[in-house]
C-alpha cells in the first residue's frame, strides 16, 4: 500500500475512527488499532471494540492498493503533529512508513488477517435531516443511564409511535422522551434499543452534517453521515414500562418562563451542595427556589410564575431538574405535579414533542 | 408545662460486674469464691480488672499489680486475654442490640442505650433495664447493672448507685437496677459528693472545697455566676448544668445499624415451602416496619436457615433501590426461600436487610412510583398500628387456625413457647 494525501483529512479520519477503538486492551489486541484498506483512490479507515465500530472513507492520491492494521493511539498522535500539507504513507513488510517534509517515521503494525469481520448494515435505509435527529439525540441521550450493572437502561429506545419515530431514555430517576412526527424508520410496534454510548458518538458527527441514513437491523443499527458510517450493536432486553410512569393527570400545574427558572435554578443551586436538593415551593404567589446546606448556607429565590393546585413543595436533584429544564424547547414550560413522593413532568407549553419526568428527593 | 404524668424515662446505662474476671470465671469455675486479679503479671504490670472479693481487700484497676500482690497474696493472677474480652463484649453488645439500635458502647463492658423508640414494643425503660441483666445472665452467665433516667448523665451515676459494694466485711450485691423516676432526679442527685460530677478531679474539687462545696446540692445552690468566677466559663457552666440534672448530649451509635431484621427458631422443625413462607411474610412484615421505624431502607435482603442438624445457611439478593415496605422485602425473600431445600427440617428462619440508607434526602427512583402503593399502604399500616395495636393489621398469610402471630421484637427471649400453634 501507498498514498499520498493531505494531513488534515488523514487527522480527521484516524480520530474518528480511533473513538471506536477499544479502550481497554480487550480480549483481541488487533482492535486497538485501525484498519486502513487503499482501493484505488479510495482510503476507508475502520475502528471497532465489537460493540461500536466507525468507519470513514477519504479521497488520497493512491499509488498500490492494500490493507493494514495502524496502532490507533501512536498513528493519529503521529499525524496530528505534523504541520500542514502533504503526508506519504507506504507499508511494507510489517511497518508503516509516514513521512512528510523532513520527518520520517516507521510504525510497527497489527496483524491484519486478525481484524475480525464486521456485520454488514442493513439495507433497508431511511434519510432523515441531521438537525431534527441531532436535536431530539441532545434531548434524550444525557437522561439514559451509565450504571453497566443495569444494562437496558444505559440504552436508548427508538420505537415506532403514530407516524412518527419515538427516543426514549431512563436512567429510573428520570426519563427523557422525544417525538419525532412524521419520521417512519420502523414498521408499527417495531423498536430498538441503542447504547447511548453510540448515539454519544453519533451526537459528535452530526454536529455539520446535512443527512443522516438510518440502517436497523435485527442486531445492529447503522447510521450515516456524508463518508462516516457508525455501527453499533443493539442492546437485547425488554425496555421498562415507561408509560406505565407518566400518571394520566396531575392536580397542580405550574407555568413559568424557561429562562427564568434557568437562571435561578443555577444560582440556587450552588448552595446544594453533598446531594442536598433544590426544593420548590409552588402557590398561587408563584414559584420558590431554596437550597439550605447545613455549616454551607442557603439560598431562595422568589420567580413569577403561575400555578393551579394546592400548595406544594418538592425537592429534586439539581442537576437533574437542570438537564431537563435544558433541553426542554420554548419560552415558557409547565411543571406538573401530583405530591412530593411522585414523578413530576416537565413539557414546553409550545408543543408536546419532548416530555421530561422527573423522581423527587424525599425530604 | 407538663401536665400528663411523665412516662418512665428511657436512658440506660449498662455496665457489666466485673468484667474481664467474670469472663475468666466462666472458663475458670474452680476460681469461683476466691479473689481473682486479671492483668500485666510481671514486675511492671497493672491490674486491669480484679473481681469482688480482690476489691475487698482494696485492689482496684490500674494498681501496679506488684502492691495487688501485697494487699491480696493469696489472690489468682491472670494474665488478660483481650481478644477473647472483646467477643464477649460483641455477644453482649449485640444483645443490646435487639432492645433498640441506639446502642453507644463506651469499652468493651459499658454502654449508653435509649431505649425510648422501642417502649411500646418492649416495655418501659426498668422493664428493658430488667430484661438485659435476665438475658445477658442467661446467654452469657453475666452479671451487669442498669441504670436507667432522663439522660446519660444520670443513668451512668444510676448503674453506680446500683452496683455490688464492698467493704472489708465482705461483698454486699447491689440493687441490679436503679431508676431515677422523672422529678426524683434532685433528690437523688443532690445528696453525692460532688466528686461524683462527670469532669471534677482533685483540682476542680479543691476549688469547690474554697466556695464550702462538698455535695451536688452544694453546688446547686451557687449561683452560676458564682460557679462560673471560680471554675471558668466551660467548666462552670458544664458543672452547673450537671449540678441540676441537665444533660442534653444524644445517644450517639458510633455506627448506624448494618442490618436490621428478624429470625425465629420453631418449636419444631418445619419441612414444607408454604409453611415457611407464611412465617417469610411475618418476619418480612416486622423487619419493614422496624426499617421505617427507624426512617431507614435498605438495598439488600438477606435469608437465613438453619437446618434441624444446627447447619447454616444465608441467601441474599441486592436490588437497584432500596426498600422499606412489607411486600417488597416479602418477594424477594420468597424467591431466595425457593431456591432452599427444607425437606430436612427447617429450625430457624430469619429475614434481613442490609446496605441501609436513610430515607429522607434520598432521590425516589420509578421503582418507588411502581411500588408506591405499597408506601402509602404501609405507612397507613404503621399509623393504624401505632393507634390499635399491631395486630390491628397484619398480612393475609399471618392468620392460621390459631388467629393472629405477630412477630414483635424481643419475642422468644427465653426460646419458643412449649405449646407452639400446629404446622397446618
Amino acid at each position: 500500500m501507498r498514498f499520498r494525501c493531505e494531513r488534515d483529512g488523514l487527522v480527521d479520519a484516524l480520530g474518528a475512527a480511533g473513538r471506536a477503538v477499544a479502550s481497554r486492551g480487550g480480549s483481541l489486541p488487533v482492535l486497538s488499532g485501525v484498519r486502513v484498506e487503499l482501493a484505488g483512490d479510495r482510503l476507508s479507515l475502520i475502528g471497532s471494540d465489537l460493540d461500536l465500530t466507525i468507519g470513514v472513507e477519504v479521497e488520497v492520491a493512491g499509488e498500490a492498493d492494500g490493507v493494514a492494521v495502524v496502532p490507533a493511539k501512536i498513528a493519529s498522535d503521529l499525524v496530528r503533529s505534523l504541520e500542514a500539507g502533504a503526508v506519504e504513507v507506504h507499508v511494507e513488510g510489517d511497518e508503516a512508513h509516514i513521512a512528510a517534509g523532513r520527518f520520517q517515521s516507521s510504525i510497527r503494525l497489527l496483524p491484519a488477517d486478525e481484524f475480525p469481520r464486521l456485520p454488514e448494515p442493513a439495507p433497508d435505509a431511511v434519510t432523515l435531516a441531521a438537525k431534527d435527529f441531532a436535536l431530539a439525540l441532545h434531548q434524550v441521550v444525557p437522561a439514559a443511564s451509565a450504571d453497566d450493572a443495569r444494562p437496558i437502561l444505559t440504552g436508548v429506545l427508538m420505537a415506532a409511535e403514530g407516524d412518527g419515530l419515538r427516543f426514549v431514555a431512563t436512567d429510573s430517576y428520570r426519563l427523557a422522551v422525544r417525538d419525532l412526527p412524521g419520521t417512519s424508520v420502523l414498521r408499527e410496534g417495531q423498536s430498538v434499543l441503542v447504547p447511548s454510548r453510540a448515539l454519544r458518538e453519533l451526537e459528535r458527527l452530526l454536529g455539520a452534517a446535512g443527512e443522516v441514513t438510518l440502517r436497523l437491523g435485527e442486531r445492529d443499527a447503522t447510521f450515516e453521515i456524508a463518508r462516516t458510517r457508525l455501527t453499533t450493536r443493539l442492546i437485547e432486553g425488554e425496555f421498562p414500562n415507561y408509560r406505565g410512569l407518566i400518571p394520566s393527570t396531575y392536580p397542580n400545574r405550574l407555568t413559568v418562563g424557561r429562562e427564568a427558572l434557568l437562571d435561578a435554578a443555577r444560582r440556587v443551586r450552588l448552595m446544594a451542595r453533598e446531594a442536598t436538593p433544590v426544593r420548590l415551593s409552588m402557590s398561587a404567589d408563584g414559584l420558590e427556589l431554596v437550597a439550605i446546606t447545613q455549616d454551607v448556607g442557603q439560598a431562595h429565590e422568589q420567580l413569577d410564575a403561575k400555578y393551579e393546585g394546592t400548595e406544594l413543595t418538592v425537592a429534586f436533584n439539581p442537576e437533574y431538574l437542570l438537564d431537563g429544564v435544558e433541553v426542554t424547547p420554548g419560552d415558557e414550560i409547565t411543571v406538573e405535579t401530583v405530591d412530593h413522593q411522585k414523578p413530576a413532568v416537565i413539557r414546553s407549553t409550545e408543543g408536546s414533542e419532548f416530555l421530561y419526568l422527573l423522581m423527587p428527593v424525599r425530604v | 408545662m407538663r401536665e400528663h404524668p411523665p412516662e418512665p424515662p428511657g436512658i440506660l446505662h449498662v455496665d457489666m460486674d466485673a468484667f474481664f474476671v467474670s469472663v475468666e470465671l466462666l472458663r475458670r469455675p474452680e476460681l469461683r469464691g476466691q479473689p481473682v486479679v486479671v492483668g500485666g503479671t510481671g514486675d511492671r504490670g497493672v491490674v486491669a480488672a480484679a473481681n469482688y472479693e480482690a476489691r475487698v481487700y482494696g485492689v482496684f484497676s490500674a494498681m501496679p499489680s506488684a502492691r495487688a500482690r501485697r494487699l491480696c497474696p493469696h489472690a489468682v493472677f491472670l494474665p488478660g486475654d483481650h481478644h477473647h474480652y472483646g467477643e464477649v463484649s460483641a455477644r453482649i453488645m449485640a444483645i443490646f442490640g435487639t432492645f433498640t439500635p441506639l446502642v453507644e458502647p463506651l469499652s468493651l463492658d459499658e454502654a449508653f442505650l435509649d431505649v425510648r423508640g422501642s417502649r411500646r414494643l418492649l416495655g418501659t425503660g426498668p422493664e428493658i433495664a430488667r430484661s438485659i441483666r435476665a438475658r445477658v445472665l442467661d446467654e452469657e452467665g453475666l452479671r451487669c447493672t442498669v441504670g436507667v433516667a432522663a439522660n446519660k448523665f444520670l443513668a451512668k451515676l444510676g448503674s453506680q448507685a446500683a452496683k455490688p459494694s464492698v467493704s472489708p466485711k465482705g461483698v454486699e450485691p447491689g440493687e441490679g437496677v436503679r431508676v431515677i423516676p422523672h422529678g426524683g432526679e434532685l433528690a437523688f442527685l443532690h445528696p453525692l459528693p460532688v466528686r461524683a460530677l462527670w469532669g471534677v478531679g482533685p483540682a476542680t474539687s479543691r476549688k469547690l472545697e474554697r466556695l464550702a462545696v462538698r455535695t451536688v446540692g452544694d453546688l446547686a445552690a451557687l449561683p452560676l455566676d458564682a460557679v462560673v468566677a471560680s471554675l471558668g466559663e466551660a467548666t462552670g457552666h458544664h458543672l452547673h448544668r450537671l449540678a441540676h440534672g441537665i444533660d442534653s448530649r444524644p445517644v450517639v451509635t458510633d455506627q448506624r445499624p448494618k442490618s436490621i431484621g428478624h429470625e425465629e427458631t420453631f418449636a419444631r422443625d418445619h419441612h414444607r415451602h408454604d409453611t415457611l413462607r407464611r412465617e417469610l411474610v411475618r418476619l418480612a412484615d416486622a423487619t419493614a416496619a422496624r426499617l421505617r421505624r427507624h426512617r431507614a431502607a435498605g438495598r439488600t435482603i438477606t435469608i437465613k436457615v438453619r437446618f434441624g442438624d444446627f447447619r447454616t445457611i444465608t441467601r441474599s439478593s441486592t436490588l437497584p433501590t432500596a426498600v422499606s415496605s412489607g411486600p417488597s422485602i416479602t418477594r424477594v425473600a420468597k424467591e431466595l426461600l425457593d431456591g432452599v431445600d427444607p425437606g430436612q427440617g427447617v429450625r430457624l428462619l430469619g429475614v434481613s436487610v442490609s446496605h441501609l440508607v436513610i430515607d429522607t434526602g434520598r432521590q425516589l427512583s420509578f421503582e418507588d412510583a411502581v411500588a408506591a402503593g405499597w408506601d402509602d399502604a404501609s405507612a397507613a399500616v404503621d399509623q393504624v398500628r401505632a393507634r390499635f395495636g399491631d395486630d390491628a393489621v397484619v398480612p393475609a398469610a399471618v392468620t392460621g387456625p390459631a388467629g393472629l402471630r405477630i412477630k414483635r421484637g424481643g419475642d422468644q427471649q427465653w426460646g419458643p413457647d412449649a405449646n407452639p400453634p400446629a404446622e397446618p
